[in-house]
């Protein structure tokens, strides 16, 4: 907590004043469609940043992550629907299975490289969604194969996660988002990550160092796949309706590694930017384009992607970041020392 | 007790014996190199006593421990730490996080890890490189950083795959004193090298080499002399213009 607190004032400043308008923003946003349409950049911020402790950390590029968040919103529903269960503990359920489906698919494949380890989550990915598309009920379950399930409607309250305005939505996914944030920033300075780090770079001269470079990639992969479950139990409550392709088909997947690469995977804040950068783009294109183009979206994040991988292969938090240092930090730097005389600035 | 026994270590890769019943003795303290031509299974032996592939039989007792056959993070867990002949830095981290990588073998906290990456960084002469992105360092730098990794996991032992392969030869003798330095502060080293001029330097004991076997053994001169050396590295007919 203290590293996270020793940073410069300008900087704790503006992160002190963007985090009071984030929790304002509710109060100055009426619209529902728009507060829906923000609500959605939050979940995909979220869902994307627990895609990072395994894309961006681990070294591996999964594309099969919406298995994870399906079976979060899978069992926190069919619990509520068939025991009348909180969605808050189901939410709970559906993690802990998510990521013991996570470790048993991380311990053959994390083992793979490069395209490899791709190409084997997006067959299990794809794999999960052709199964609950060809069963309409497991048990006392029923998970109505291709047509999806329909959450029941109750009244709004807290504990049945279901709320008549936007803003508890938005304030529940805003919290979450910053926790997972929080948790990356505390596993990036801690030795899990910088032995994941390493174990993802060069893990020959990683393990030669003494690191168990296997454990350490499940590790991730597990906590991943708890968090982006957690996410799938809050796209169900926000949605109401889901069904297979909406929540685990491949545009999820992709659109959630889209994320990650553009905005700068490995990073704290590149799936946040990443998400503020294509889900308007995505939302845009399936409202005004929607009917005539449907995955025009898809292409557009190509086109975006391409550009940005040629210019910034780190992703747009690089330049941003970059912008950020001149036109603020440094500035402020430079006032501060002027005013100081000659105290050399110890910051950073 | 010998700090490492390696006894009849073989290992075949299918048909292919590239370590043929190979023994040798270090003893705490000592630099012991080890030499030989190209593809006389230098660094294979090596990855066999760094546990990068288990050897086909044989022995390995390091400080009274069995370790063949145990994976690499397990052989550092021991103390044993080697480098690579290829450089594998973290390329996209600093200086400083791929020594403290190393470090966080001896701590689980993240400022005693930086704390002691920086000693080791001061103690090699990197330390004011500390804040570079390692694949922007020059080839001894990036040796160098290879060797600052290593030492952070504080081994007993150190194993040097052709730590000087590549170098210039002002840059040779710029290494030699620290490899030196380093087995002062009490590390004992194993160096397995191309470069003879560098090695005969360097250690008080020589195990030579050839086709897997090994055909000579002894201090610099000794080895030197050898017969069978010299055929090794320069063929038979120097042998007789020697006499």
């Amino acid at each position: 907590m203290k590293q996270l607190l020793d940073q410069k004032p300008i900087v704790l400043l503006l992160s002190a004043l963007l985090l009071g308008g984030l929790f304002i923003l509710p109060l100055v946003i009426t619209s529902p469609a728009l507060m829906q349409i923000i609500i959605l950049i939050v979940l995909y911020a979220y869902l994307t940043s627990t895609w990072n402790f395994v894309g961006g950390f681990a070294g591996v590029l999964p594309l099969g992550h919406s298995a994870f968040i399906g079976i979060g919103a899978y069992t926190s529903t069919v619990l509520m629907q068939t025991f009348g269960l909180s969605p808050w503990f189901g939410m709970i359920i559906g993690g802990l299975l998510a990521a013991m489906v996570g470790a048993a698919i991380g311990l053959p494949t994390l083992k793979l490289r490069g395209a490899y380890f791709a190409l084997a989550t997006i067959a299990i990915g794809e794999g999960m969604r052709v199964l609950f598309e060809n069963v309409k009920q497991v048990g006392p379950f029923k998970i109505n194969g291709p047509s999806g399930i329909s959450l029941k409607l109750v009244e709004s309250s807290f504990m049945d996660f279901q709320f008549d305005s936007k803003a508890p939505y938005y304030y529940i996914i805003l919290i979450m988002l910053l926790l997972v944030l929080l948790l990356t920033y505390f596993m990036m300075n801690s030795k899990v990550g910088y032995y994941l780090a390493a174990g993802g770079e060069e893990p020959e001269a990683a393990e030669a160092l003494g690191i168990k470079v296997a454990r350490y990639k499940l590790i991730a992969m597990v906590i991943s796949c708890f968090l982006a479950a957690l996410g799938g139990t809050f796209y169900a409550q926000l949605m109401l309706y889901f069904y297979p392709k909406s929540i685990l088909g491949l545009d999820l997947s992709f659109e959630i590694a889209f994320i990650a690469l553009i905005g700068g995977r490995g990073t704290i804040l590149g799936p946040v930017l990443g998400a503020l950068l294509l889900r308007p783009v995505s939302e845009l294109t399936r409202i005004y384009l929607g009917a005539s183009l449907p995955g025009l979206h898809l292409i557009i994040f190509g086109l975006v992607l391409i550009m940005v991988m040629r210019y910034y292969p780190a992703g747009i938090v690089e330049p941003i970041r970059n912008l950020i240092n001149k036109y603020i930090i440094e500035p402020f730097n430079k006032e501060k020392k002027s005013a100081e005389g000659s105290e050399a600035d110890k910051a950073d | 007790m010998s700090l490492l026994e390696v006894t009849k270590v073989t290992k075949k890769f299918s048909g292919l014996v590239a370590v043929n019943e190979f023994s040798m003795t270090v003893e705490a303290g000592q630099i012991v190199g080890v030499i030989g031509p190209n593809g006389a299974g230098k660094t294979t032996l090596f990855n066999c006593i760094a546990g990068a592939f288990p050897p086909t039989s044989g022995s390995i007792i390091f400080n009274g421990q069995e370790v063949a056959g145990k994976k690499p993070y397990e052989i550092c867990q021991f103390g044993i730490t080697r480098t690579f002949q290829v450089v594998k830095p973290f390329a996209s981290k600093s200086v400083l996080y791929n020594t403290m990588v190393g470090a966080f073998a001896q701590t689980q906290h993240l400022h005693e890890a930086e704390h002691i990456a920086i000693e080791v960084l001061q103690f090699l002469g990197l330390d004011h490189k500390k804040d570079i992105v390692s694949k922007s360092l020059t080839l001894p730098e990036r040796k160098r950083l290879e060797l600052a990794r290593a030492l952070a996991t504080k081994p007993k032992l150190l194993l040097l795959d052709e730590v000087m392969a590549g170098l210039r030869p002002v840059e040779v003798t710029e290494m030699l004193p620290i490899i030196r330095k380093i087995n002062e502060t009490g590390v004992t080293i194993v160096i397995v090298e191309h470069i003879m001029q560098a090695i005969m330097n360097l250690s008080e004991k020589i195990y030579v080499v050839n086709f897997g076997k090994k055909i000579a053994e002894g201090d610099p001169d000794t080895v030197v002399a050898d017969e069978e050396v010299i055929k090794a590295y320069l063929g038979d007919e120097y042998v007789v213009t020697q006499h």
